[in-house]
């Protein structure tokens, strides 16, 4: 285990016993990255907010939802900010409205976030590694797996969208869920 | 068909599933193999667990952004209000608001009696005039949650809502308390596709008050389950107490 990952680990540890400190200190490791995702899937700021809101809120009100034998706090509670996100734009219906961006969700391999954000060299390491792996999935797989991901839609609606068979779709999510996973896999 | 097969077709909808992209008839699949297979099989646990955290790793390649400045003074609010599981949300604070409220609402005709998981926002008086507000609005028909099953008739909760007001008010003073490890969620559904709405909430002594900023007349349903604290599965569960209605049509 990477010795974040065991610092994430004490903190949830500290915010189980109701230390604010410990709360303070994850939210200003994962704020930048959770509305990051956040406002990527929503493309709303109030909506964003709401999400990381509530994201937090829920790890404070609720932290035996993670489970360290899971998996690393951070894709616990990412992956939570992302659900909520997705949820929030399903429920809203902005899909419709939203095609246009999702159909052209901008490439992020080459964005640098430490030019306009500060956080800390870990998390920058590991969006590195994320990015990159992301970066060698042929266009095919990561056009479904951003459209699902960061354009919040099912894969019947992807299918929809571009044409193509469900079965297609599946079968490109799936091929590029097990790459990401061979390469992100910690040892 | 070989297993190996077949573990392909359930790889399949287990990436789906981790990426929240599927529906209908893939959703319902994954559902029955995440209750009648996935629990015995080792290779497909870690194949979940695998794309699960891969679903968490995969927010970081969204740039990050700062926060806006006030977002975590609000949110340090909020914690002092929301309820922890297991515990109950500050008495006090619910009875001075249940009580302005029940106030202004009885004089729109409509009793009601209000308490339950508040924020801070909710704790004023703006909030109990927009109850009312909404109450008083065109179109605003307050909904009957009936309870299912053996439930007691009187657990049943009001429903309000109106066309221009974009939210929707759930209220209920005989509410049970939830079975231990499981909290309350809110569902709205439109043609048979359910939506969670709101976070999952605990009654108080009986009482609930729940405020949900949401577009209520693109459903035509509501419903209320238990489902296990922090987590909000795709479909509604139908294996805990429930709480249904049909929302009426304001087209």
């Amino acid at each position: 285990m990477r010795e974040d990952d065991q610092h994430d680990l004490e903190l949830h540890r500290r915010l189980s016993a109701r230390d604010r400190e410990a709360f303070v200190e994850l939210y200003r490791r994962y704020g930048r990255s959770a509305y990051g995702v956040a406002l990527r899937v929503t493309s709303q700021e109030v909506i964003a907010q709401e999400v990381v809101q509530d994201a937090f809120l829920a790890l404070w009100r609720a932290p035996e939802a993670f489970d360290a034998a899971r998996g690393a706090f951070r894709s616990f509670f990412l992956s939570l900010v992302h659900h909520r996100a997705v949820d929030a734009v399903r429920r809203e219906e902005r899909l419709r409205k939203r095609t246009e961006r999702a159909s052209n969700l901008e490439p992020v391999t080459g964005e640098d976030p430490a030019e306009d954000v500060v956080e800390d060299a870990y998390l920058r390491v590991r969006r590195k590694e994320v990015r990159a792996a992301l970066s060698t999935l042929p266009a095919e797989q990561r056009r479904v797996l951003d459209m699902a991901y960061f354009g919040g839609m099912t894969q019947a609606r992807i299918a929809e969208q571009l044409g193509i068979p469900l079965g297609t779709v599946k079968t490109r999510t799936l091929a590029a869920m097990r790459k990401l996973r061979a390469a992100l896999q910690e040892g | 068909m070989r297993l190996t097969e077949d573990h392909e077709q359930l790889e399949e909808l287990l990436a789906g599933y981790a990426l929240l992209a599927l529906s209908g008839e893939d959703a319902a699949r994954a559902d029955r193999i995440l209750t009648e297979h996935v629990p015995g099989c080792a290779r497909c646990r870690r194949t979940l667990a695998d794309y699960r955290t891969l679903a968490g790793e995969l927010a970081l390649a969204a740039a990050p952004v700062d926060p806006p400045d006030t977002a975590l003074a609000h949110i340090h609010r909020a914690m002092d209000d929301v309820p922890l599981a297991g515990r109950r949300p500050r008495r006090g604070t619910l009875i001075a608001l249940a009580a302005s409220i029940v106030a202004l609402v009885a004089m729109g005709g409509l009793s009601l009696v209000l308490g339950g998981r508040l924020n801070e926002a909710q704790t004023q008086a703006g909030t109990a005039l927009e109850i009312v507000s909404a109450m008083r609005s065109p179109g605003a028909q307050p909904v009957h949650v009936e309870p299912q099953g053996d439930l007691p008739p009187d657990s049943g909760v009001v429903e309000v809502s109106a066309p221009d007001i974009r939210r929707l008010y759930l209220a209920g003073d005989a509410f049970p308390e939830a079975t231990p490890g499981r909290a309350y969620q809110l569902w709205l559904g439109s043609d048979g596709t359910w939506a969670a709405v709101g976070d999952q909430f605990w009654p108080d002594d009986g009482v609930i008050l729940l405020e949900v900023v949401v577009d209520v007349a693109r459903y035509d349903a509501i419903w209320i389950t238990e489902e296990p604290i922090g987590t909000v599965p795709q479909d509604p569960s139908t294996d805990g107490r429930t709480w249904r209605a049909l929302l009426p049509s304001t087209g």
